[in-house]
């Protein structure tokens, strides 16, 4: 939800900076437009509005002076080779180039009286655009039409056309990619407070911030590295006072098991009322070293597995022996296959029995000790412990796992009641084996614990 | 209980605990020996004990120290009271020659068990004076006696066990879990540190080279065999 969030916010960023520059270059681009088109339109209607004034003058010339030369004259006219010039003279059309109906032609060049300046228009003739200018001859109906081509122009229109739109339309992309960049770059500080915030989450106390340069940054990475370190600090000094308390506990309870264990020995020679403070004694006393054990384990639960307590360990195998140790041989049921884990076989003992009295005190004894194979990943062992219990509620799903939760008996304490840490304990260790444990319904009723280990890798 | 019952020197610097054990044992039909510490502890041994209780945090020599020099002194069976059973300390007072540990808090019933399953000898068998060979070593597991190309090797009781049911397997691999339960008389598995600081400190005597064992062979995951 977190990423998706991000990631929007990152399009917005890359869509609003390619927005802007898309207008920015745009406006640019139209600017650079009109300008350079109108420019270039003067330009030309400049050239053939003096060049028509000029030819008209020849033509005038030469009529006065030289009539029979005329033809050669309107010939070599005009300057560029695709020019029609046309000329009217007392009423009748004479031409040289590119064949022009004179009929096609605007009123508003034909109808010219002398003495009006030159007219230059742009117009269409024959489908073709033309530059097309018009100047008297000093004689009442008589006058000059050249009509210059515009291809220059309209190429140069083009070419002006294609590098504007493709200019903006780059300058567009490349904006959005700055953008887009600029908020990954932005956000990163926020990626990573997040990726630490999720590491710490699961438990990993040693993950931090790298610091920055920038202020506002470095402010929230020490916030965020002191917090986790305070965290740890105060982890760690839980852990180590609950080793210390039950390490310090050891002593008296070791006189304490002792004497009872004496008592116990001799339970028929005392009177009825001692054997009965014992009978009292002895339980509470076995709860109290158990608790004390568990603590201890628990407090360790932070240093790193120790590689000489791991063996290759047959799950199937151990199942069938703590099964038999626990009168539950009719309950497994192993399923063929694989099912050789790495681990410390002392601490796999501990969660099977755990889950075994689990299911004792709270969910009317085990009924199926499933292991095998996981179903849909061959590189998993499964262990599967079902109950005849009500179930765990969803909402204690998660929390059965953490130390001294007792779910649906809080508060009712017995002969039966445990540590409280057991669950802890199989948690604990089953994800130091690099493995998880949950719970779910067993289908037909009661509790499923499921552990799942990764397979040994090498099978020999 | 046997006639007369073991014999066990209790070192233990904890008055409390001391007393409890001593009078848990003698219950149990073990007599004890009492030491405070190691200093108190090495005239008695010139005394008849058939067994050593080490606490390994000692004041003075600390009972790591007290374990090498009983190895030094023969094959008196130890076993080591730990309060903690990290893997260091376990594996640091196995390797200081201890045969066994418990650790704290311990009932004086268990460690009674742990006690004569050390001591027990092994039932006298129907064919007398057997000799079993591997190798260059012969074993006469009646005497008690292994020697390697003729010359005696020097082997605690349970190390002298671990040899004979290894070569007992003839070639074949023992598991852990047979191992663990012949030896040292535990139902299903007990530490398997236990187990490897044992076949490690064997192959020390035993081996040519002991970093690359060519009698006591590692079957992975499974346990161990002899090479015939």
């Amino acid at each position: 939800m977190t990423a998706r969030r991000t990631a929007s916010l990152r399009v917005r960023v890359a869509v609003s900076f390619g927005l802007v520059t898309l207008v920015v270059c745009g406006a640019l681009s139209a600017a650079t437009w009109f300008l350079t088109t109108g420019y270039a339109t003067a330009q030309r209607e400049n050239a053939v509005r003096a060049r028509v004034s000029a030819d008209a003058t020849l033509v005038v010339g030469t009529r006065q002076f030289r009539p029979g030369g005329l033809p050669d004259l309107l010939a070599g006219l005009g300057g560029e080779p695709d020019t029609t010039v046309l000329l009217r003279s007392a009423g009748s059309w004479a031409r040289s180039g590119p064949a022009v109906s004179p009929d096609a032609l605007p009123l508003e060049l034909t109808a010219l009286s002398p003495g009006d300046p030159p007219v230059v228009m742009r117009i269409e003739v024959d489908g073709r655009e033309v530059m097309a200018g018009s100047a008297g001859l000093g004689t009442p109906g008589d006058l000059l039409v050249e009509l210059a081509p515009v291809r220059e122009l309209q190429s140069t229109r083009r070419f002006l056309a294609l590098l504007l739109t493709g200019g903006t339309a780059a300058a567009t992309v490349a904006g959005a990619v700055l953008g887009a960049w600029t908020a990954r770059r932005s956000l990163r500080p926020l990626h990573e407070l997040t990726a630490a915030a999720s590491l710490v989450a699961r438990g990993d106390l040693d993950a931090r911030l790298p610091t920055r340069a920038d202020p506002e940054l470095a402010a929230l990475a020490t916030t965020f590295n002191r917090t986790v370190e305070d965290l740890g600090d105060r982890v760690r000094r839980d852990a180590r006072f609950a080793g210390d308390v039950s390490h310090e506990l050891r002593s008296p309870l070791t006189t304490l098991l002792g004497a009872t264990d004496v008592l116990r020995r001799r339970r028929d020679d005392l009177p009825p009322a001692a054997r009965e403070a014992v009978d009292l004694l002895g339980p509470d006393l076995d709860r109290f070293v158990d608790t004390v054990d568990d603590l201890l384990e628990i407090s360790r639960m932070d240093q790193p597995v120790d590689e000489r307590d791991l063996d290759r360990v047959d799950l199937a195998g151990l199942t069938r022996a703590v099964a038999r140790r626990q009168g539950l041989e009719d309950r497994v049921d192993a399923v063929p296959g694989d099912t050789h884990v790495v681990a410390d076989r002392r601490r796999l003992d501990a969660v099977l029995t755990n889950l075994c009295t689990n299911a004792d005190r709270h969910g009317g004894g085990v009924v199926r000790l499933g292991v095998g194979p996981a179903p849909e990943d061959p590189g998993t062992v499964r262990l599967e412990v079902d109950d005849a219990g009500p179930g765990v509620a969803r909402e204690d799903r998660t929390e059965i796992f953490e130390r001294f939760a007792r779910g649906s008996t809080a508060g009712r304490r017995g002969a039966g009641t445990g540590s409280g840490l057991g669950l802890a304990l199989v948690n604990g260790h089953v994800r130091r084996h690099g493995g998880r444990v949950w719970v779910t319904d067993r289908p037909g009723g009661g509790a499923r614990f499921v552990v799942e280990l990764p397979v040994a890798e090498d099978t020999i | 209980m046997e006639e007369g019952g073991p014999k066990a020197l209790l070192v233990e610097d904890d008055d409390r605990i001391r007393r409890v054990l001593t009078v848990g044992l003698a219950d149990e039909g073990i007599e004890v020996r009492e030491a405070a510490s190691a200093e108190e502890a090495l005239p008695l041994l010139d005394e008849d004990v058939d067994v050593a209780l080490i606490d390994l945090m000692l004041p003075g020599i600390d009972g790591m120290a007290l374990c090498r020099s009983l190895r030094e002194r023969g094959d008196l069976p130890i076993i080591i009271v730990t309060a903690r059973s990290d893997t260091d300390d376990v594996i640091a007072g196995l390797e200081a020659g201890a045969d066994d540990y418990v650790t704290k808090p311990v009932v004086p019933g268990e460690l009674a068990a742990r006690v004569r399953a050390l001591l027990r000898r092994r039932r006298p068998t129907e064919q007398p004076r057997r000799e079993l060979a591997v190798a260059d070593l012969v074993l006469r597991p009646e005497e008690g006696v292994v020697t390697r190309a003729g010359e005696p090797v020097a082997l605690t009781r349970t190390e002298f066990r671990l040899l004979t049911e290894l070569v007992e397997g003839e070639g074949r691999v023992v598991s852990r879990e047979d191992l663990l339960q012949r030896v040292w008389g535990y139902d299903y598995f007990g530490d398997t540190r236990l187990l490897d600081v044992h076949v490690r400190r064997l192959r020390r005597k035993i081996e040519q080279d002991p970093d690359s064992p060519s009698v006591v062979l590692t079957v992975r995951g499974h346990g161990y065999r002899v090479q015939p």
